[in-house]
């Protein structure tokens, strides 16, 4: 069984149709999964099952073999952390450190220890220099970070990231993106990441595609990528480096290489042949 | 020419010890009929900017033409909701904005707070929730039940059915979902080309500037750095450093082909393009 298992999970808002409909994976300890689909297509719903803010209609999901239900709710909270889309909805405390804090005062650390778990933390999410100032007067990617430097603190097994970099400009995008690379490398986390941006499923290890509440494909992004004509029939797509072989092949020339850099060289390879 | 900035400054909070310059002396034509994006780190000035076009914001110096209209710095400006009917801006997460209980009355109230009776009103409505692909079946249901692109479609064709001839949109992909994003750039594409309107687009989405805008404007501590043709803005890499814009990841594909040695023609947007192009010149 994988740290997040879910089996046979429904879920649907208006008794209608099904949210998320008989949806069925394991994730495994330390992987980082991307979980892509239009709006709609059930992931955020889904987020919330595994996260316990909604109740699934049907269906069973367990957290490290401890399964989800009333009793183990607490249980479950103290192994998971969230991340939501708006930074702006999430700070509670007048300073960066106080922010950070409230997580932990919640969870009664005694504050002689507090002091150096928050500095830890901070500095994890590359706050240090910003623990003293208010989170509102932050950059949208340095609020996030806030966000996520209080859920590290917690110590939790399993980080979700809920469209964590949708509502900030590039930049801030590329420091979220780049600090999940990050937290990712040492495996202390099993991370899972909701998200439109199909650049960032390169960097994942597994990728759940979501379409009308159903799982339409579970694999290595790069099998994932292999057919995208079967993906494009859901209005999705391919990263560019993909595309750009996508091309070439469309003109009769096959790139082996992945990295932009060695497409290049070998382009110039073939010119140089002839 | 539609749109000109002449000489115009804004200051916040003019005359106090916190007074801020967010336009700084500048001057910019904004040519009709094209699609026109504005781009520049937050804070820069854009939105001060396109706030003057539809006299949100009126100028602490100099003066700005759009249409017919003269807005001059100190004077007493007369006309301006006349301005604002030609002028319509689309906010920063406007659907944000939807109030009304149907699709139908939101779409309508721009038009009845210009003077149409209802009925005038109404059919302006039905026309704008047309432009913008919202399906009749829609019109008597409560925007809040509505998809977040679907919110956004609504909330534009509450200002098309103004039937401005200028659309003024801040940053109209941000949170959007990729489809969400295809469908609200297929919108001004064809509100520009089909319709004649003259686009103005804020945005931080660089590979949607490069794909669609006509030009660009540069705008950096309240100053125009650059105005004028995408494609050369984003060639160029002295200018794409300095002022710390995000490449698209065609231009950075195309820079590592020259530096390589290939011939790469400055005036090529598509990767479909570039593809065509390399392959030729391969087996030349």
């Amino acid at each position: 069984m994988g740290i997040i298992s879910v089996k046979n999970l429904t879920y649907s808002y208006d008794d209608k149709t099904n949210a998320v409909d008989g949806v069925s994976f394991d994730i495994n300890k330390g992987d980082y999964v991307t979980i892509i689909g239009h709006n709609g297509s059930g992931k955020s719903t889904l987020a919330k099952l595994i996260a316990g803010l909604l109740e699934a209609k049907s269906g069973e999901i367990y957290i490290d073999e401890l399964k989800l239900n009333q009793e183990n709710i607490y249980k479950i909270r103290e192994k998971l952390g969230i991340v939501f889309q708006n930074p702006d909805n999430q700070f509670i405390g007048s300073t960066v450190k106080d922010d950070i804090a409230f997580g932990l005062e919640n969870h009664r650390v005694e504050s002689s220890k507090m002091q150096g778990i928050i500095e830890e933390y901070a500095k994890r999410a590359g706050l240090e220099k910003y623990l003293e100032k208010e989170p509102t007067a932050l950059s949208g990617g340095q609020k996030q970070r806030v966000a996520i430097a209080g859920v590290l603190a917690m110590h939790p097994n399993i980080i979700i990231f809920d469209e964590a970099t949708s509502m900030l400009d590039p930049k801030g995008k590329e420091d979220i993106k780049a600090l999940i690379n990050e937290l990712h490398k040492d495996k202390d986390f099993t991370i899972v990441s909701i998200t439109h941006d199909i650049e960032e499923v390169l960097h994942s290890d597994d990728c759940i595609v979501m379409n009308k509440g159903k799982i339409f494909d579970h694999d290595l992004p790069e099998k994932i990528f292999s057919e995208p004509e079967k993906l494009r029939k859901i209005d999705l797509d391919i990263p560019f480096d993909l595309k750009i072989v996508e091309e070439f092949k469309n003109y009769g020339l096959k790139l082996k290489s992945k990295t932009q850099k060695e497409m290049v060289e070998e382009l110039w390879q073939y010119a140089s042949k002839n | 020419m539609a749109i000109r900035f002449k000489k115009l400054s804004y200051i916040y909070d003019e005359g106090m010890p916190y007074a801020h310059t967010a336009l700084d002396d500048i001057d910019l034509d904004i040519t009709e009929g094209k699609i026109t994006a504005i781009i520049g780190e937050t804070g820069s000035g854009k939105s001060t900017m396109v706030e003057h076009i539809n006299a949100l914001l009126l100028p602490s110096k100099g003066e700005l033409e759009v249409l017919d209209h003269t807005i001059v710095a100190g004077k007493k400006n007369k006309g301006l909701k006349l301005l604002r009917k030609e002028v319509g801006l689309v906010f920063q997460f406007s659907e944000y904005q939807l109030f009304e209980e149907t699709i139908l009355k939101d779409v309508a109230f721009g038009p009845k707070n210009f003077g149409d009776d209802d009925a005038t009103a109404i059919k302006k409505a039905k026309e704008a929730l047309k432009l913008v692909g919202i399906n009749e079946s829609m019109y008597e249901t409560s925007p809040l039940d509505l998809s977040g692109g679907q919110k956004r479609r609504v909330a534009i064709a509450g200002i098309l059915a103004i039937n401005p001839s200028v659309l003024v949109l801040d940053e109209p992909t941000a949170g959007l979902d990729p489809k969400g994003s295809k469908e609200m750039i297929d919108l001004f594409i064809s509100l520009n080309k089909d319709y004649g309107k003259t686009i103005i687009i804020v945005s931080h989405d660089n590979e949607m500037v490069y794909n669609y805008a006509d030009e660009t404007v540069l705008v950096a501590g309240g100053k125009i750095i650059y105005h004028g043709d995408t494609l050369k803005l984003f060639n160029d890499e002295t200018l794409i450093k300095e002022h710390h814009l995000l490449e698209p990841q065609i231009v950075t594909f195309k820079n590592q082909l020259k530096k390589q040695g290939f011939k790469v023609s400055d005036d090529i947007r598509t990767l479909k393009d570039l593809a065509k192009a390399i392959t030729k010149e391969i087996r030349k």
